[in-house]
């Protein structure tokens, strides 16, 4: 496995043992005998929907915006990973935890974790519409295993523990991901006051519930 | 927390005031970039390079004329703080030195430096002894060759010998490949770097939306003269290329 190490608040130095995946564009300096190579897009859609591999699975990817080009340092060195002066969050994943994450959020992680697609939420059409219009997509990638995940926000991230007796909602432009055993659904409480424009503009949230950690920005500004 | 409130005694000097904003004492001329100072106290002004009375001096130590449009001179008495778009600002000595850095992210220096363009498109040298200010977005991070920057990253370099481009392996390879094949193989997106190697200290930063400069435009520009029309086609589909991958992101 490799070393993650933060430099600074926007720059994470990595020390190569194992294969990394990153984003691409994202290296900005790297010493040592290092190759770049496009990576494959992994393992199709998870979350029990079955095992689309291959190229049907980053068809699906493709379809659920959730597609954001990788590629894989091999060999020895460091490499150093920022993107565009967004801030960064290393998490540790550990075997039996799954880290949800927006793709584009997702800036490098070790190459043993497995990454696949799911489904947010199953709660029908309704949900499908609301998160469609909440702009959060319906899509998320997962990825579970054991190894480290760098991922990145707009002025860092807060980390609020989950419970099974204390769930979160949080408001979707403000979420960046989830760690743990953790179900994170779209909840819609639009009512006739949204309809006509006038809610309290927070009608769409983002449940989160069982047990864990979901990490939120103090910022509503995607990547 | 309530704010402090600073006056011009209590104001540093030649120091930051806070990670994004930098104070200069203005005893000596200085250079600034248009638009970097953002107040000052005391008898201060603030001259084009065309309309100073320093021409001479202007002349001999700035040695650009891309880059004589984004320029001011400061002189007088005073104090003057600095800023850009909230990120970090550091102060450089050099001593005798010389030191390579992106044309966007220089703020500043003082008139015992001398300015000149580089010969990597983008970046200007600067020479002698003094002080400057340049911006980064997030901390500076500092390296030794050898080492490979991402050309987005790079901030700038010191004391060692500018840099060649290096071309991944696998891109390598995948290129003469197509040249035998006609085959365009998949890019990884790190497939150039900027090559360093000797003695000397790399900075760069995190990569940033790059700024329009309009310098390095113009330096393209005036390089496309005498291509002709074959040369100008292939150069529209090159940029029709460019313009395709950049709006993918």
């Amino acid at each position: 496995m490799s070393r993650f190490e933060k430099v600074n608040s926007k720059v994470v130095k990595v020390q190569l043992g194992a294969p990394v995946v990153a984003r691409r564009g994202s290296m900005l300096a790297y010493s040592g005998q290092i190759g770049f190579t496009p990576h494959g897009v992994p393992g199709g859609m998870g979350g029990g929907m079955g095992g689309f591999g291959g190229l049907a699975g980053g068809l699906m990817q493709r379809a659920a915006g959730e597609h954001v080009s990788m590629m894989e340092a091999h060999g020895q060195g460091e490499v150093h990973y920022g993107f565009r002066g967004a801030h960064i969050t290393l998490l540790d994943v550990a075997p039996g935890q799954q880290l949800q994450v927006e793709a584009e959020r997702l800036l490098a992680h070790d190459s043993s974790l497995q990454t696949s697609t799911v489904f947010l939420g199953s709660g029908g059409i309704r949900q499908a519409i609301s998160g469609a219009v909440t702009g959060q997509g319906l899509f998320t990638t997962q990825l579970s295993g054991s190894g480290s995940v760098a991922i990145l926000s707009h002025g860092g991230t807060i980390a609020l523990p989950v419970t099974p007796q204390s769930q979160v909602a949080v408001d979707p432009q403000a979420y960046v991901a989830a760690l743990g055993q953790l179900s994170v659904e779209v909840a819609a409480k639009v009512g006739w006051r949204d309809a006509v424009g006038k809610g309290s503009g927070e009608a769409i949230q983002l449940k989160v519930t069982g047990q864990g950690t979901v990490y939120v920005q103090a910022s509503e500004r995607k990547l | 927390m309530a704010p402090t409130i600073l006056n011009p005694s209590t104001l540093p000097s030649d120091d930051n005031v806070n990670p994004y904003a930098f104070c200069i004492e203005l005893r000596q001329p200085w250079f600034l970039r248009k638009g970097a100072m953002i107040a000052y106290y005391g008898q201060a002004s603030f001259e084009g390079l065309a309309q100073t009375s320093l021409s001479a001096m202007v002349a001999a130590r700035f040695s650009s004329p891309l880059y004589a449009q984004q320029w001011v001179v400061a002189q007088g008495v005073g104090k003057v703080v600095i800023g850009d778009r909230g990120y970090d600002i550091n102060s450089y000595d050099l001593d005798a030195g010389n030191l390579t850095i992106r044309a966007a992210n220089l703020l500043g220096f003082e008139t015992g430096l001398e300015l000149k363009q580089s010969i990597v498109p983008g970046f200007l040298t600067l020479v002698g002894t003094g002080k400057f200010l340049a911006s980064s977005n997030g901390p500076v991070i500092f390296a030794e060759p050898p080492m490979r920057v991402d050309p987005e990253a790079l901030l700038g370099w010191a004391d060692c010998p500018s840099p060649s481009h290096h071309y991944d392996t696998g891109w390598m390879q995948g290129f003469l490949g197509s040249m035998a094949h006609a085959v365009l193989g998949v890019q990884s997106g790190e497939e150039r770097q900027f090559d360093f190697t000797g003695a000397g200290t790399i900075l760069f930063q995190s990569t940033e939306v790059p700024r329009p400069d309009p310098a390095y435009l113009a330096q393209l520009e005036s390089q496309v003269t005498g291509l002709g029309v074959p040369g100008l086609q292939r150069l529209q589909t090159v940029i029709g290329q460019r313009l395709a991958a950049e709006q993918q992101h």
